[in-house]
């Protein structure tokens, strides 16, 4: 049966309906909010790409059903965590750091690492390199990443 | 054609609109081939037939450039614009890029090799220069003052003995419009005269990137737009022998079962929808088993017959050097030195697999995907339908990055059979599974050597002999070959597709593969090419295809892998024993670059056993030639001798690219080629059983994590801005290989010759069994 959901999403409210409750929610983001923030590499919880927050926490949501997220939920989505107007020090150290290649894997770096910074502000070399540990990049932008990082944590 | 896939922008509509400046290539086509060389356009620039600008300066002033070249996320479309602002003398910002559509952008073959800033740039510059000139001699008009006496900047042309008198780029065109052929007269800006080429300039793309603003190809959504999964077989060679359709019935949303030959897919409303039917939908496949066992896969290359056809006229298979008489010379040696070195195949890997979505209709059908080739691509799915080229569009989107040919070509096919099955554009997203399952992979390799020292410490024979597969694979041949053949995809094999593709692996992958070193007298250096191979046809039914480096990669690591081998030998210093060989001059260049940089200890190898868990070695590795990149690459290693884990530690990379146009974008490449290559050279391994792949997502197919990167990538990028920019992306990845392999014999003082250097290679080579 078809159920109809409303979620909050970046502080809007968006309404999605699916037949399968246990539906991604991957999915309910991009196709029914229109986001591209989160992204499609693995549908299996393992490169990270897909990461979003709910409540402050770094969750992958390609494989998160969407049963398990309430209306009372705040879901942030790269989109969310900041704009080209209103920029969140990671995304503006990412730029100065130019720690992108072709992108694909960087909404889940900013995303990680966000909640990462959150809890620990000033971070090490390799603590940011542990809490980085389970995202996947091909284009081997690492050493970037970790300085785009550092360099948020101390901007 | 579906007015309503019109991006803003239509390039037809600007240019009948308001006013431009607008530089044709027509006449570059008809010049003489002598003239186009003198140009230093080469073939790069797009054939008479096909769309004739290159680039416009509008009434507002801004320059857009109309290019066939694919940015793979690598930055080459910044280094575009620089290029162009730089000749034009317009700001950067003021410049924009339109890249490959069919309908709009002229064709630039495959992007591919590195080769957008070395090779497809050049035309773009003289089209600019042109257009430059152009503009100096309307302004030359207007203010009645000679073109010589005239400067421009930033898109004003001012008199140089009195500035106040100018006139700006956006006023000379003004409302009305100009046509300017290509002359090929006007000389493009020296070097010393550069303001935004060679500076940093940050990448174009970056900020929508880090906003989630940007449209990757997997985010492109069209109106009325169904989603469709494809169901692969579970064996390479297995065909249907029934669906049960009912297995999908209860489905919501499913729109459509699409079958053609042995391409099937599900076509739903939703894309959860779609993932669900394609998983439930039941099949039943003919049984198929005859891939040989993994552990025989080298024995089976050795074994397999040599590509039948022979080797067209061009290929650059067979024997690549012959020279002096490499049998006597072993004959003489003061000792000889055999070695045999495996690599496995390796996946692209992509983080996004590949995507496309398609609209076919009775008028025209528009096609996004994120190809390298895109009308090569186009033709190849007009082809497959039976349709003349101009009734395809094909729209160029970025995807993830692709490091070579992964799914995107191939995806295109599954897209276009199903929209055709309903009527409707479909977008077709593959799994994880179906891209590692199903893409071309770089092939794997045997490879033979022999080589002999005389009492001296100086090479007298070299033989070299690898066994490459070549594949069905990119629909087009590099340039100036045209192709098109949907035969190379192998979705359009699947659909029943029986006529041939094109064989890739003639276009470099013997690349890189003669040794470097002038002074070797007795020299033999044999290619022997395998296959075709695809999952569905050839001799060894697993896919190959292009790689970043394109055969390079394995070339070097065995070429360079043996030096060190020779130079232990001899007992000499690996970098002291290159330079006694003669490496060419930009090759010496970059290597004592590198030994400075990385304070190079000059001793022979391999090091002094270490008495704790931890070894510690460096290695060196170098290729280039007088007209293409050189580079020469330290790695410094630790390997744990208890567990077998090999870290690579620092990598010093020296370089000689020519004319650095981006030198950020330049290290950004470097870096990425480094890490990604340390990946291959110690995790990464296509595993296979007697069926199909079975390396089918992260858990099976490891890549590099955080950790494991290196404490530091040092660059010394050497300055030879006097020469033209060369290629970027891939060569210094190509240095890893054997440079980590050459470091880790020097840390444990055992050679490991197969890749990649597992834990469990390298515990067996400290036990005595590598």
């Amino acid at each position: 049966m078809a159920t109809t959901k409303t979620l909050r999403v970046n502080g809007k409210a968006v309404t999605a309906t699916v037949d399968d409750p246990a539906t991604p929610l991957l999915y309910v983001l991009r196709n029914d909010a229109g986001l591209h923030g989160p992204r499609f590499g693995c549908g299996l919880g393992q490169c990270g790409s897909c990461t979003v927050h709910i409540n402050g926490e770094p969750v992958r949501s390609c494989t998160r059903p969407l049963s398990s997220v309430g209306a009372r939920d705040e879901i942030v989505t790269l989109e969310g965590l900041g704009t080209k107007e209103k920029p969140h020090k990671l995304q503006t150290a990412f730029i100065e750091e130019q720690a992108v290649q072709c992108g694909y894997c960087i909404n889940g770096m900013i995303m990680q690492a966000a909640a990462f910074l959150k809890k620990n502000p000033k971070p090490s070399v390799p603590e940011i390199k542990t809490a980085m540990q389970n995202n996947l990049c091909r284009c081997g932008t690492h050493m970037r990443i970790v300085r785009a990082i550092k360099r948020a944590s101390e901007a | 054609m579906n007015a309503m896939f019109e991006k803003t922008f239509p390039r037809r509509d600007f240019l009948k609109g308001a006013g431009a400046l607008v530089v044709g290539f027509t006449l570059a086509n008809s010049m003489r081939a002598s003239d186009a060389a003198a140009m230093e356009i080469g073939p790069y620039g797009p054939p008479v037939d096909q769309v004739d600008s290159w680039l416009a300066i509008g009434e507002d002033g801004r320059a857009t450039l109309f290019t066939g070249c694919c940015e793979l996320g690598t930055g080459s479309s910044t280094g575009l614009m620089q290029i162009m602002a730089e000749e034009l003398d317009v700001a950067f910002d003021r410049v924009r890029l339109v890249g490959p559509d069919t309908s709009r952008t002229p064709d630039q073959f495959v992007s591919s090799g590195s080769r957008t800033i070395s090779a497809h740039s050049r035309p773009i510059r003289q089209a600019a220069a042109e257009a430059r000139a152009a503009l100096v001699e309307l302004a030359a008009k207007r203010l009645g003052v000679p073109a010589e006496q005239l400067a421009t900047a930033n898109g004003v042309v001012s008199v140089k003995s009195d500035p106040a008198k100018k006139v700006t780029y956006a006023e000379l065109v003004g409302g009305k419009q100009f046509s300017v052929k290509v002359t090929g007269k006007v000389k493009p800006k020296a070097t010393n005269e550069y303001k935004i080429v060679g500076k940093s300039v940050r990448r174009v793309d970056i900020p929508e990137k880090v906003f989630g603003t940007f449209t990757y190809m997997q985010d492109v959504k069209v109106e009325g737009m169904l989603h469709g999964r494809i169901v692969r077989p579970p064996a390479h060679g297995a065909s249907v022998v029934s669906i049960d359709e009912s297995s999908v019935a209860h489905i919501p949303g499913l729109v459509k079962v699409v079958r053609e030959h042995d391409l099937i897919g599900v076509v739903c409303k939703r894309e959860e929808q779609a993932i669900a039917a394609a998983q439930a939908l039941k099949i039943t496949w003919s049984n198929w088993a005859d891939l040989p066992d993994m552990k025989d896969l080298h024995s089976t290359l050795h074994n397999l017959p040599e590509y039948a056809e022979g080797y067209p006229k061009d290929a650059p298979g067979g024997v690549l050097t012959k020279s002096g008489d490499v049998e006597a010379g072993l004959t003489t040696a003061a000792k000889v030195v055999r070695a045999t070195y495996l690599s496995p195949f390796n996946h692209h890997g992509s983080i996004g697999p590949s995507c496309a979505v398609a609209d076919v209709r009775a008028d025209g059908t528009t096609l996004y995907c994120g190809t390298q080739t895109p009308y090569g691509t186009r033709e190849a799915v007009a082809k497959f339908m039976g349709l003349p080229n101009e009734r395809v569009r094909l729209i160029y989107t970025e995807a993830s990055g692709c490091y070579g040919q992964n799914g995107a070509d191939d995806v295109t096919i599954d897209a276009i059979v199903l929209s055709r099955a309903v009527g409707k554009p479909v977008r077709v997203q593959w799994s994880r599974a179906d891209e590692n399952g199903w893409e071309a992979y770089k092939a794997a390799r045997i490879s033979e050597c022999v080589g002999g020292l005389d009492q001296n410490g100086k090479i007298v024979s070299w033989q070299a002999r690898t066994f490459g597969l070549s594949g069905y694979s990119r629909p087009e041949y590099h340039e100036p070959k045209h192709g098109g053949e949907p035969g190379s995809l192998v979705t359009a094999q699947l659909a029943g597709w029986d006529k041939p593709g094109l064989e890739e692996g003639f276009s470099g992958a013997a690349g890189n593969f003669e040794p470097v070193y002038e002074d070797m007298p007795n020299k033999r250096v044999v290619f022997t090419y395998l296959g075709p191979t695809s999952h569905r046809q050839g001799p060894l039914r697993i896919r190959v295809g292009s790689m970043r480096g394109v055969g390079s990669p394995d070339n070097i690591f065995v070429a360079e892998c043996f030096m060190d081998e020779l130079a232990a030998a001899a007992g000499m210093d690996p970098i002291e024993f290159r330079l006694k060989h003669q490496p060419r001059p930009r090759g010496v260049a970059v290597l004592k670059a590198a030994a400075q940089l990385a304070k190079w200890e000059t001793r022979p190898s391999h090091s002094k056993p270490s008495s704790g868990d931890i070894a510690y070695g460096r290695g060196v590795a170098m290729l280039g030639s007088n007209t293409d990149t050189n580079v020469a690459g330290i790695f410094e290693v630790a390997v744990n001798k208890k567990t077998g884990v090999v870290q690579v530690q620092r990598a010093v990379i020296a370089q000689d690219c020519g004319l650095v146009v981006n030198p950020d974008a330049v290290k950004n490449q470097i870096e990425g080629g480094i890490i990604q290559s340390i990946s291959r050279a110690l995790k990464e391994e296509v595993t296979f059983d007697r069926s199909r792949v079975t390396s089918l997502d992260w858990s099976t197919y490891p890549i590099i994590t955080f950790n494991e990167i290196p404490d530091a990538i040092d660059i010394v990028l050497v300055d030879r801005s006097d020469l033209p920019p060369m290629r970027v992306g891939e060569p210094a990845s190509e240095s890893v290989w054997p440079g980590v392999a050459n470091a880790v014999y020097d840390a444990i003082g055992v050679r490991l010759r197969q890749l990649p250097l597992t834990p469990a290679r390298v515990l067996a080579g400290l036990a005595g069994n590598a």
